[in-house]
Parts: structure tokens; sequence; C-alpha cells
């Protein structure tokens, strides 16, 4: 696990993207810094409780949450964290996931 | 305005949540289309078209698909926009016969992918899906779209009995058609009390995936079989990445062309008397209706309880996919469409809806991260 989340953002026009894009949607520009961004406001969760096909399945959380000066990502939740919570960010494999900031 | 090519027929195989062994994608687009020509009076031999979309026919395309159907043409198509794929091989079918690239085109759509191809399908649906949303569990487009429905209730003071109006008048209304594979009436109080899929999506909020498809002839309204009226379509409109994810996913690409679809059409949301919403969730109804300029004051909890709790409007008289069940995005988007054509013919049934002239029938898909990127609409009107 990496602590923070890679985002990507248009070095001309500084527009900030998750998933990565190929081109900048605002100025199509073409050139990306990578930049870790590490905490995000909680605005939306879903517990998934059932998944068509899969017999042993637990329950997850998942979340909307927009990242400070970022774009919106959804996130796999490791707490209860309800809307409204500042959630510290990391990535396990390519994923993001976050848990309440201490 | 279309004037040389319509839609003459529409066919569709068994619909069925457990496929018998040798039944597959590829026997039931056949049954579909053996029965849309039937339907049409058309013998395959004279079609001169195809368009075809499915998620699982690969690794077949649409020209194995030809050969296997015995379909020699000039004019051939394979799409890959999810539930807009039927609303986009429609309006490349139209633009063939009207320019006349070819006389008669079929229109096809089916999927048979069962349970365990369907999560495959869900897992890898896109990059971003595989890389970003699968290793969080998100259990495919109900953890999307349940994000999405929670976002609509805040903004719109939207409570989930309101979502129960629409899943309770579209059983209804499968209760009337024998293809569909719920017909037997719903309850609000069995809606409400139904298991949480993923919060606030209930199961009666989440489209039963089944095997089946789906197909219509476009062709020049001479070809439409004696005393039957063509359909003819006004108007038709696609949006594609329409906000580049950085929305809330509570417009749809709808929102971009509706004026200019209405306009084009040269009648209003008030001219309706059917309408083919894709319903792959609820909220994604709503969604496109309030696009299409159809809620009153954008007032989404009165729309729901009173033209849809109290039978107001006519709108997914097949049962949708909701209750008929979603045969693949692709094919259920078809089937609104069937569905708009048979009810301007006069043919649907018990379900007919006395006097209907006009539909208007839509498509949404392709969840790319946080919500659809594909959406159209066209309007239709029975010729006299």
């Amino acid at each position: 696990m990496n602590r923070g989340v890679g985002i990507w953002r248009c070095t001309a026009c500084g527009a900030a993207y998750f998933p990565e894009r190929l081109l900048c949607s605002r100025c199509h520009g073409q050139t990306f810094a990578t930049e870790h961004v590490t905490e995000g406001v909680v605005e939306e969760v879903t517990v998934v409780r059932h998944v068509l096909g899969q017999n042993e399945w637990g329950p997850r959380r998942l979340a909307n949450v927009q990242i400070i000066n970022g774009p919106r990502i959804t996130v796999g939740l490791r707490d209860e964290s309800e809307p409204g919570t500042v959630i510290t960010l990391f990535q396990d494999g390519n994923a993001p996931f976050g848990t309440a900031k201490e | 305005m279309f004037t040389n090519a319509t839609i003459i027929a529409a066919g569709q195989s068994q619909y069925t949540r457990r496929p018998e062994p040798g039944q597959t994608t590829h026997t039931f687009i056949r049954d579909a289309a053996v029965a849309a020509l039937r339907d049409a009076g058309i013998n395959a031999s004279e079609i001169q078209g195809m368009a075809v979309t499915s998620f699982s026919l690969a690794p077949d395309t649409a020209i194995d698909l030809a050969w296997r159907l015995g379909l020699s043409l000039r004019w051939l198509l394979q799409d890959t926009n999810g539930g807009s794929s039927a609303m986009n091989m429609l309006g490349h079918a139209l633009r063939g016969v009207e320019t006349g690239a070819a006389s008669s085109i079929l229109v096809v759509a089916g999927d048979a992918t069962g349970l365990g191809g369907y999560a495959k399908i869900a897992a890898n649906y896109n990059i971003a899906t595989r890389e970003y949303l699968a290793p969080l569990g998100h259990g495919g487009p109900n953890g999307v779209y349940s994000l999405v429905t929670t976002r609509q209730m805040n903004k719109y003071g939207l409570r989930k009995s309101d979502y129960g109006h629409m899943a309770i008048a579209q059983r209804a209304w499968a209760a009337k058609n024998p293809f569909a594979v719920y017909r037997t009436p719903l309850t609000m109080e069995e809606y409400l009390s139904s298991p949480m899929v993923a919060d606030p999506l209930t199961r009666y909020d989440c489209v039963p995936v089944v095997a089946g498809a789906q197909a219509i002839v476009i062709a020049h309204p001479d070809r439409c079989p004696h005393g039957r009226a063509p359909v003819r379509v006004r108007a038709i409109h696609n949006s594609f990445n329409y906000d580049n994810q950085e929305g809330d996913g509570l417009q749809t690409g709808i929102s971009t062309f509706a004026h200019e679809l209405w306009n084009a059409a040269g009648v209003t949301p008030q001219d309706i008397d059917v309408a083919s919403i894709y319903d792959d969730y609820p909220a994604m109804v709503l969604a496109q209706l309030d696009d299409l300029g159809m809620i009153k004051d954008h007032d989404l909890a009165a729309f729901a309880q009173r033209e849809i709790g109290e039978r107001r409007k006519p709108i997914n008289t097949w049962g949708g996919m909701m209750s008929a069940g979603q045969p693949g995005g692709p094919a259920g988007g078809l089937n609104g469409i069937a569905e708009a054509v048979l009810q301007l013919q006069h043919r649907a049934g018990d379900r007919q809806v006395k006097g209907a002239r006009r539909a208007v029938t839509t498509g949404y898909g392709m969840t790319l991260y946080r919500y659809g990127g594909t959406a159209a609409a066209a309007i239709l009107e029975r010729t006299e």
C-alpha cells in the first residue's frame, strides 16, 4: 500500500484528472504532471452488499470523494466514514482507498 | 426528418433468466431476426444491411453474424455504445436507407452472458473500471449508480418510495407483456422491504439480467405490410462523453441536445403519447425525463408520485428492463424502440395506449467511471 493517490495535472492549464487522460479536456494539452494527493472529503457512501454470481461476498463500502483542488474520485472505504468526513487516501495496487483522518 | 426510411417491423426472441443448453447469444439473435423479418414480410435474401450490438458476440463480429445468418449485404455496422447502441444503430440505419446505401436494414441486439459472463463484463467494462473500480469491489454498475442515486435523492429531495412508483408501474405494464420475465404485480410494501443490494438500491431498482434479443427492420414505407402504419423518426440526436466525467452524473448527454431535438421534430413534450426511457436504474429514468424537459419545474419527486405513481404517463410500457429483463444493455435499448413501434402501430395488445401517435425513445449507458458517457433520444411518429 502506498500513502496518497496519484492524480494527473495538466501542466498547461492546471486541470486535474483521475484516471489519467491522453489530452486535457479543457486546453487539449498533452503534458501532465503526476501529483500525490493525501486527503479528500467524503460526499456520498454506499455499501455493496450483494453481487451477481458471488455467493461469498462481504459488504464493501464505496464513496464518492472530492479531492481538495482536484477531481472527484471513487474510493473504497476501509472504515465507517460517513459523508462529510475528511479521509486519508492511499493506494492498494492502482485503486484508491481511504480511512478517516486521525 | 426521414421520408424514405421508416421502421416497419419488430420482433424478439424469448427472454429468459436461465438459458437452456444450446441457447447462445447467436441463437437468441437469430430468433429475433427471424421474428422481425417475418413481421416485416421480407425474405432474408432481400435484406441489404445489418446493424448489430452485443456484449457477448465475441470473438465473432458483425460479419461473422452475417455469415452465420446467411445474409449477403452491402451495408454492415457493429455498435459498441452499450445502452445507447440501439439508438445509435437506429440513426445510422435510417440514414443508410434514406440515402440509398441499402433498401432494407435489419437492426439486431442480443446477449446471453449468463451470470458468470456478466460478472466478467462488469469487472472489465473498460480500463478505468478494471484498474480503479473493480479492485474496490464495486460490484458492477450497481455500486456506481447507488452513489448517483444518493446524489439525486439529496439534490431533489426524493424518497425511496418515489423510485418505488416506477418499479410498481412498470411491473403493472409487464403483466401485460408475455415476454417479460417478471409479471407478478408489485406492491410498495414489497418494494420497500426488498433486500438491499447497494445502498440505497434494493432488488427492484436493479435490472434482472436475462438472455434474449430484439430486432427491428428499417425500410421504405412502401415496404410496410398492408394495413400497418410505418413509423417515421422525426428527429434523432446523440451525445458522447458530454462532460468528461467532471459533473455529478445527474444530467445526461440528452441535456446537451434536447432543445434541438424538439425543434427538429417540430413537436413538444406535451405531444408525446408514449415514452421508452432507458431504465438501467430508476434514477437515470428521472434524469433523462428531466433532461428532455418532460418534468415540470424539475420537480422529480412530484413527477414520480403523480405522473408515474398515478399512471398519468405511459412510460416503459413493455415493463422496462426492470421487469421485462435486461439482455445486456444493448438489447435492452432496442427493446424500448421496438415497444414504441408496436405502440405507434397499434399492435401492443393488452398494453396498447389508446390512439398512440408519437413516442420518445432514449438510450443511455457506457459507464466510463462515475456515470454513463453515452446518451441519445428520438421522436417517433405513426404515419397515417
